[in-house]
């Protein structure tokens, strides 16, 4: 009868295995279950069990000869490689098979006012842009970096548009929608919890400092002095590159100043064709920066020395987007603020 | 920065004016278009003077690579400049990459990315060398045109993963971003990357030159051979986060090799750095101690970098050990086992590959069907590593009986199984046998 049950291919599967032993322990048990018909007892009940058994008892000689196959194989390996080294474990010895080099880890943080003052053209160029700009920074990692994105809007609630940071090649853009009050501060408290090696930034390999983009167009309804004391305190915040967008008249400039921890990295859009621009330059030119080594200059002629260095990438981040700035056009002068 | 828009001409500084089609790429310091001019597709790179220290001293430089011209055509050299702009802004004319190449970046990702410009969705395409001839030939073509370089007196200055394009089928290396090669000694005001800069520039104290770039260069091969990062290991991986003060660290003042006989201290880890470790594993001792010897003693001294020759012989050597076996297995013949000294044996199937000894090296030449050796092989003038001078064929007429072809323009004197010695003309062939004595003129071989 097992002869018929094997595989099309005459290889006989472990799961084809298991399940014949256990039709053979059941056809066994049938046998003798009717042998011993006479006693009180429900033969189909008696029957079952056995099966469970017997099914039990296969699994523990499935696991049993595994072992022992396991260590003859360990046993056999030992005897061959002289070498006896611990890297048997890579069978496949071909120089050409390579995976991708090792790469460093950058997961850029997008921070989003989604408050009620965002509805309408704010939010719709906003969303418009974005989609556009994911794909114009897929390639900005190149070899060294995998770069992540992770998005996080706050209106009367915080929330992130996905569970967990995105690879850039896969990353799709929900479009967001506007509603209720500007809840910064718990977007703050949000962003510092989720900015550890235990949940965001898991990477098991190498990791760049994050890359912070804060869009707002107005002043924080909650209390976020304190928040932002905490975040502060946050090493991945301290080492990340920090920019923000004011959208807008009502944008407190000082206020987005104390996030990005200086002037430089803080603009200002007035209207739609300025926002789009500026998102863009300043999302393009923080994930080149963040995704890279930091730059190295030649004009240096003494050692350099960790202090020196320190920051380096952030200022050149300001540098960067404030040379952008001045040979921006303005491209529409209808003003955010105007013609509601 | 001022950017180009589709149908825009720029004016050549030459006369004519070259339209723009589209947009090739970004870099640091400008945008790569693609444009038309004379009724020819050229690549225009344009620059973002902004960004630039002294952009008319370098505009001067592109001018005098572009009357020196290419030391080889392995480089995509700059062939026109345009006219400056009011306010300054330049670029220049090279010729386009071929679609026959691959990036190196794309080449250590093992894929590229196509991206559907309607929908903005991207797919991977694999990138591989199709032969392990094709990928060992790769690296004597970056080595090789290194040293043309440096023989012209001139530096590439800022060497990184961007500054090449390889044909994975062939190995043929086109080498771009030519803009910053400058006179060995001087400097444009140039911007690189800590993995890739050689420690003393990475720490401040050296500006880029000849020296540098043979780091840099030791770099590049490492990378393209063992997948990984020479300088990034245990040590690296403890800091978690990257930041500039810990590149500054482990790629300058306290760089150290993953391998370092003497320091334990930076070993790959497993689970992130698995190609090296495979990869060490696989290539013969001494191509690993040449790494050694770059990334421990060359770090702090300049002077005892591995200069080009030496690697090309160690790659010509690496390329004529590799076994074709028939049971499919390609290999370096150190990972064959060797039943004795004159032979090698497959692991896989058991086949024994006869080898040829050749006069004026140590090493053996594995044989089987469709080996080769080069003229550079037989020749001591020659450098001449492309092309093959002979090749082992099967006897057209008598199947199964081997030998070899004389491809090369030279006669050879060979002993023939009646013990005396004929001339094989280009283009004739002999059998092997096991005295068999091939006389090149200077050099000599024998099985």
């Amino acid at each position: 009868m097992s002869n018929e049950k094997r595989g099309a291919f005459g290889a006989e599967t472990a799961a084809q295995a298991k399940a014949r032993a256990i039709e053979e322990a059941a056809a066994n048990l049938m046998k003798n279950a009717s042998s011993v018909a006479a006693r009180p007892v429900n033969p189909v009940a008696s029957s079952l069990a056995g099966l469970a058994a017997a099914a039990d008892q296969t699994a523990t000689t499935a696991k049993k000869s595994a072992k022992d196959a396991l260590r003859e194989a360990k046993t056999v390996s030992k005897t061959v490689s002289s070498a006896a080294d611990d890297l048997l474990d890579f069978d496949d010895d071909d120089p050409l098979s390579a995976t991708s080099v090792s790469k460093k880890s950058l997961v850029i943080f997008f921070l989003i006012d989604t408050s009620r003052s965002m509805v309408g053209k704010k939010i719709g160029e906003l969303n418009t842009v974005m989609e556009e700009l994911i794909p114009e920074i897929r390639r900005v990692g190149e070899a060294d970096t995998d770069v992540k994105v992770a998005v996080l809007t706050f209106g009367t609630q915080v929330r992130w548009m996905y569970t967990e940071p995105i690879l850039i090649e896969d990353f799709e853009w929900s479009r967001l929608r506007a509603d209720g009050v500007t809840n910064m501060g718990e977007a703050f408290r949000e962003l510092s919890a989720r900015m550890s090696r235990n949940s965001f930034l898991n990477s098991p390999s190498l990791s760049f400092a994050p890359v912070i983009f804060l869009m707002t167009d107005g002043y924080p309804s909650d209390d976020y002095k304190e928040a932002l004391e905490e975040l502060k305190q946050n090493s991945w915040y301290k080492y990340g590159l920090k920019a923000a967008l004011g959208i807008g008249n009502e944008a407190n400039d000082e206020m987005l100043e104390e996030f990005t921890g200086s002037k430089d990295t803080v603009v200002h859009a007035y209207s739609g064709g300025q926002l789009a621009q500026m998102i863009k330059i300043i999302a393009v030119t923080s994930a080149q920066i963040g995704s890279k080594s930091m730059t190295l200059s030649d004009d240096v002629n003494h050692e350099l020395s960790p202090e020196e260095v320190r920051a380096a990438k952030q200022r050149l981040l300001g540098q960067q987007i404030q040379d952008s700035m001045t040979n921006l056009g303005d491209a529409d002068a209808i003003s955010f603020d105007t013609g509601w | 920065m001022v950017e180009l828009s589709i149908g825009q001409e720029v004016e050549m500084e030459y006369g004519g004016k070259a339209e723009v089609l589209g947009v090739i790429g970004g870099g640091g310091q400008g945008t790569v278009y693609l444009v038309r001019y004379n009724g020819m597709k050229w690549a225009l790179k344009w620059y973002d003077i902004d960004k630039m220290k002294n952009p008319k001293s370098f505009r001067k430089n592109i001018q005098n690579n572009i009357s020196d011209g290419p030391p080889s055509n392995k480089f995509l050299w700059p062939k026109y400049l345009t006219k400056e702009t009011p306010d300054g802004t330049f670029g220049y004319l090279m010729e386009l990459k071929p679609e026959s190449f691959d990036s190196f970046v794309d080449i250590l990702n093992t894929y590229k990315l196509s991206v559907n410009p309607l929908t903005g969705r991207s797919t991977k395409t694999p990138v591989r060398f199709t032969s392990l001839y094709a990928m060992v030939t790769a690296v004597i073509n970056i080595v090789n045109a290194f040293r043309q370089l440096h023989r012209a007196g001139k530096s590439y200055q800022d060497l990184n993963d961007g500054g090449f394009f390889i044909n994975m089928d062939t190995g043929a290396v086109l080498v771009c971003d030519c803009d910053n090669i400058a006179p060995d000694g001087n400097n444009f005001g140039i911007g690189g990357k800590p993995g890739y800069m050689a420690p003393e520039v990475v720490r401040g104290i050296a500006k880029p030159n000849v020296q540098t770039d043979k780091y840099s260069l030791a770099v590049v091969l490492f990378k393209l051979l063992f997948r990984g990062d020479p300088m990034e290991g245990e040590k690296v991986v403890r800091d978690v986060c990257l930041t500039e003060s810990s590149e500054l660290k482990h790629y300058g003042q306290n760089a150290v090799f993953i391998y370092d006989p003497d320091n334990a201290s930076n070993r790959p880890v497993r689970g992130i750095h698995d190609n090296v470790i495979k990869f060490w594993r696989i290539y013969p001792d001494y191509v690993k101690e040449a790494f050694i010897h770059s990334f421990t003693l060359g770090i702090s001294d300049p002077n005892k970098r591995i200069i080009e020759n030496e690697w090309q012989k160690i790659f010509i050597r690496l390329r004529s050990e590799i076994i074709q076996c028939s049971c499919g297995r390609t290999n370096f013949c150190s990972m064959f086992k060797q039943p004795d000294s004159k032979s090698f044996k497959c692991p896989q199937c058991g086949t024994i590959f006869d080898t040829l000894k050749f006069s004026n090296r140590k090493n053996r030449m594995p044989l089987y069907v469709g080996s080769v050796f080069y003229t550079c092989e037989i020749d001591p003038d020659s450098e001449d590593f492309q092309t093959i001078a002979g090749e082992l064929v099967e006897n057209r007429l008598k199947p199964g009986v081997l030998g070899f072809k004389n491809l090369s323009d030279k006669t050879w004197s060979v002993k023939m199984p009646d013990g005396d010695f004929y001339d094989i003309p280009p283009g004739k062939g002999f059998p092997v046998w096991q005295g068999l004595i091939i006389n090149f003129g200077d050099v000599t071989a024998s099985l």
